[in-house]
């Protein structure tokens, strides 16, 4: 048996690759998705947003970029769907550079499939470096940061503009983290302004958002894939996320058994040198 | 000069910021907003640094016939290529923006080369942590194994098939304890020690059935909801108070100019 | 057509980085060196688009009197910035990153104390004893509060070095940890997740988009 060990112990790290792979890709391949119950955070989270008034304003963050496309683009899109199905007016906007045209792409397309109108409906800021004095500034008024969208039209020229002056006028803020911009709205856009806030934020940085859910300085967190199939699953439009449950079941099961069979390993080899 | 401009610019700024909190009104107010303005416009700028230092060890390299040289011509190359496409998109198109998604820029430099190259550059790291989980997370002691638990716990209560294969990775972990602790047990001449190691042997296989059968199967999700929701932000919350402490101190000395390390 | 051909380019450089596995060649080396320039070029790019030509270039032009004034402040600070290339005068960029350390030290604070520090002291601050509608709820609900407000103060502890780790603070800085560890535990297992998801979506570009095969 301590010879068995000993040679897993050494096992090539390719093997290992090759088994992450296969037990990744062969649930995608059998195109299976998953009933799931949601979390009770990712209920609370659609139900206040079901609760908006037709009509309502909201604000969307895009503070992610490609790196964490997988998880957050699934949840930015189903709350695209859940916006515009609710006739909500969306502004988009960023603290990601990088990750600006997959927000702006994913609105283009989703607002196409509803007819929703540019400058109307929904408009598109873009980018102000500097996050927090971003954040403090838009408080006060949105004008003096963004004077004009993305093609640089004024923003006094667009409707959906005209009745918002600064977060007063924000029913509620959808921000997509994958890093620190998520404390920066909760600090300063929450404390100071009591903007409401729905963060979508990827599974590495959830852990780090319970604090502010049990001290109510967010209304909820979608957390990971798994938060965003949960969403998938209650605006009812399967999307990639839904997708990858099957998948990330494996995968994780693949990983504890690894774990474990790491640990007996060490167990066995820790005793024969006793 | 050199020195006292710099510092009373910082204790200027970060003053005021403070001062504004308290004091929202004018002209306090209206300067705090002011200067916020500036901080946008100037942090973007701050992007740039570190573009000349990148460029210029590249160029190193290819002067120097180095053995990576030709990498670093696809660096400089991939730069500039990048830039004049960007610059072009921002002459050409009507919203005079390359990364609007009418542009050839967004369209097929942003989505096909781009986002590819980052997002794989993160994806591959999921391999990295599975070896890693194989090879390094070992539960040498107590507090190391209450990792390892709590770990697995919250892996199973987030997937749909973690309330099916609970039961089986309780079966196999506890099987694996109530095995050490009786090997442990068989090296002791003391009774009473070897005693309560054959106990607790004995108590992990009788808790298998009530603890992986009937309690986790049924409330694995809502037992890794508790964990997230009760130690695990207890714990958080306790990490980032300290964070946040150290942080509000570093923030003192900067801008009383006892930390000056930026200045150099 | 030119869909096909780019999502063959995407499929290219997603193959060259996980050949990096294998080992490391020249298709990994030439993926990343291309990452690196276009990531460089992009924050030029974005600096001129979103900040320069909006904020300074369309402010000079529409805004008026003493607003427009204003403006030449920051111009001058951010030149001072770039002027960090030129050796004789890299002296005078020291200005602007006071300005920048000066604003991030003073945003710092508010946040950190209104935004984070106050409400989570605020949040913790639950009683110790909860009457719930059953004995099972009263005793959950007690238990819960506990942990949240001594495992709170005991990680804290655990974080205090001035004083060794003895007596009552020996026992507090063990009890810390152990709630530390449980934190970790849950943060690995969330990150495991994390990386899954992201493996996930390129596998899914390579089966969907580019073999068709889903």
């Amino acid at each position: 048996m301590t010879e068995f060990f000993k040679k897993l112990a050494g096992i090539d790290r390719r093997i290992i690759y090759l088994t992450v792979f296969l037990a990744t890709a062969i649930p995608i391949l059998t195109k299976k998705t998953m009933k799931i119950e949601p979390l009770p955070e990712v209920k609370k989270a659609y139900e206040y947003i079901e609760s908006l008034p037709e009509s309502s304003i909201v604000m969307v963050s895009i503070d992610y970029d490609a790196a964490s496309m997988p998880e957050l683009q699934p949840m930015l899109e189903t709350f695209l769907h859940h916006a515009f199905r609710k006739n909500l007016k969306v502004i988009m906007l960023g603290h990601w550079a990088l990750g600006l045209p997959l927000g702006q792409q994913a609105l283009e397309d989703i607002a196409k499939k509803y007819n929703k109108i540019y400058g109307i409906d929904y408009v598109f800021l873009g980018y102000r470096p500097g996050v927090a004095a971003v954040i403090i500034n838009m408080g006060k008024d949105i004008k003096s940061v963004f004077s004009s969208d993305y093609k640089y039209t004024p923003i006094d020229s667009l409707p959906i503009m005209r009745s918002v002056k600064n977060y007063k006028d924000i029913k509620l803020l959808f921000g997509l983290e994958a890093g620190a911009v998520g404390d920066a709205w909760i600090q300063y856009g929450y404390a100071r302004y009591n903007l409401p806030i729905i963060l979508g934020t990827t599974a590495v940085m959830t852990p780090d958002y319970y604090p502010y859910i049990q001290a109510n300085q967010v209304i909820s967190v979608i957390g990971g894939l798994r938060g965003a199939a949960d969403y998938e699953t209650l605006v009812e439009i399967p999307g990639q996320a839904s997708i990858g449950m099957l998948a990330q079941s494996v995968i994780h099961l693949v990983i504890i058994a690894f774990i474990i069979i790491g640990n007996i390993g060490f167990l066995v080899l820790r005793r024969a040198k006793k | 000069m050199k020195k006292e401009i710099p510092l009373a610019i910082t204790f200027i700024s970060g003053f005021l910021l403070v001062l504004a909190l308290f004091i929202p009104h004018k002209p306090f107010g209206n300067l705090e907003e002011i200067f916020n303005d500036w901080y946008i416009i100037v942090s973007g700028f701050t992007m740039l640094l570190g573009i000349d230092s990148l460029l210029e060890y590249n160029f190193k390299k290819i002067r120097r016939k180095e053995k990576d040289a030709p990498y670093s011509l696809v660096l400089i190359l991939s730069f500039f290529i990048t830039l004049i496409w960007g610059v072009t998109e921002i002459v050409r198109t009507p919203e005079h923006n390359p990364f609007s998604p009418t542009s050839t820029f967004s369209k097929y430099f942003y989505n096909s080369i781009f986002m590819p190259l980052q997002s794989t550059m993160f994806a591959i790291l999921s391999f990295f942590i599975a070896s890693a989980a194989y090879r390094a997370f070992r539960a040498k002691e107590f507090n190391s194994a209450l990792l390892l638990v709590s770990a697995v716990i919250v892996m199973l209560g987030r997937i749909p098939l973690g309330q099916g294969a609970a039961p089986y990775v309780i079966t196999v972990i506890f099987l694996v304890f109530a095995w050490y602790f009786y090997a442990e047990s068989v090296g002791i001449t003391e009774t009473g020690t070897k005693l309560l190691y054959i106990l607790v042997s004995v108590a992990f296989i009788a808790l298998i059935y009530p603890i992986g059968w009937v309690y986790l199967k049924q409330h694995i999700p809502s037992f890794a909801d508790w964990i997230m929701n009760v130690p695990q932000m207890a714990g958080k919350r306790g990490i980032m108070i300290g964070i946040a402490l150290g942080g509000i101190a570093m923030s003192i000395r900067i801008i009383l100019g006892i930390e000056r390390t930026y200045m150099k | 057509m030119s869909n096909i051909i780019w999502t063959w380019v995407a499929a290219f450089f997603t193959l060259a980085i996980l050949s990096f596995l294998y080992k490391d060649n020249p298709f990994y080396k030439f993926a990343e060196h291309v990452y690196v320039g276009s990531s460089a070029a992009f924050m030029v790019l974005y600096v001129w688009v979103f900040d320069a030509y909006p904020k300074l270039v369309m402010g000079f032009t529409e805004k008026v009197g003493v607003q427009r004034y204003l403006l030449v402040i920051p111009l001058i600070l951010s030149l001072f910035i770039l002027l960090r290339f030129v050796k004789p005068l890299s002296w005078l960029s020291v200005w602007s990153i006071s300005f920048t350390v000066g604003m991030a030290a003073g945003l710092g604070i508010t946040g950190l104390t209104q935004g984070f520090l106050v409400p989570q002291v605020q949040a913790s601050i639950l009683p110790l004893f909860v009457k719930g509608s059953t004995v099972g709820e009263t005793i959950l609900y007690t238990f819960n509060n506990l942990i949240i407000v001594f495992g709170t103060v005991f990680t804290i502890l655990y974080f205090y070095f001035s004083r060794e780790h003895k007596g009552v603070l020996g026992v507090s800085s063990k009890v810390g940890i152990t709630i530390l560890m449980i934190t970790f535990g849950a943060s690995f297992g969330y990150t495991i997740m994390a990386r899954i998801s992201l493996l996930i979506g390129r596998i899914y570009f390579l089966l969907h988009n580019w073999l068709r095969l889903v």
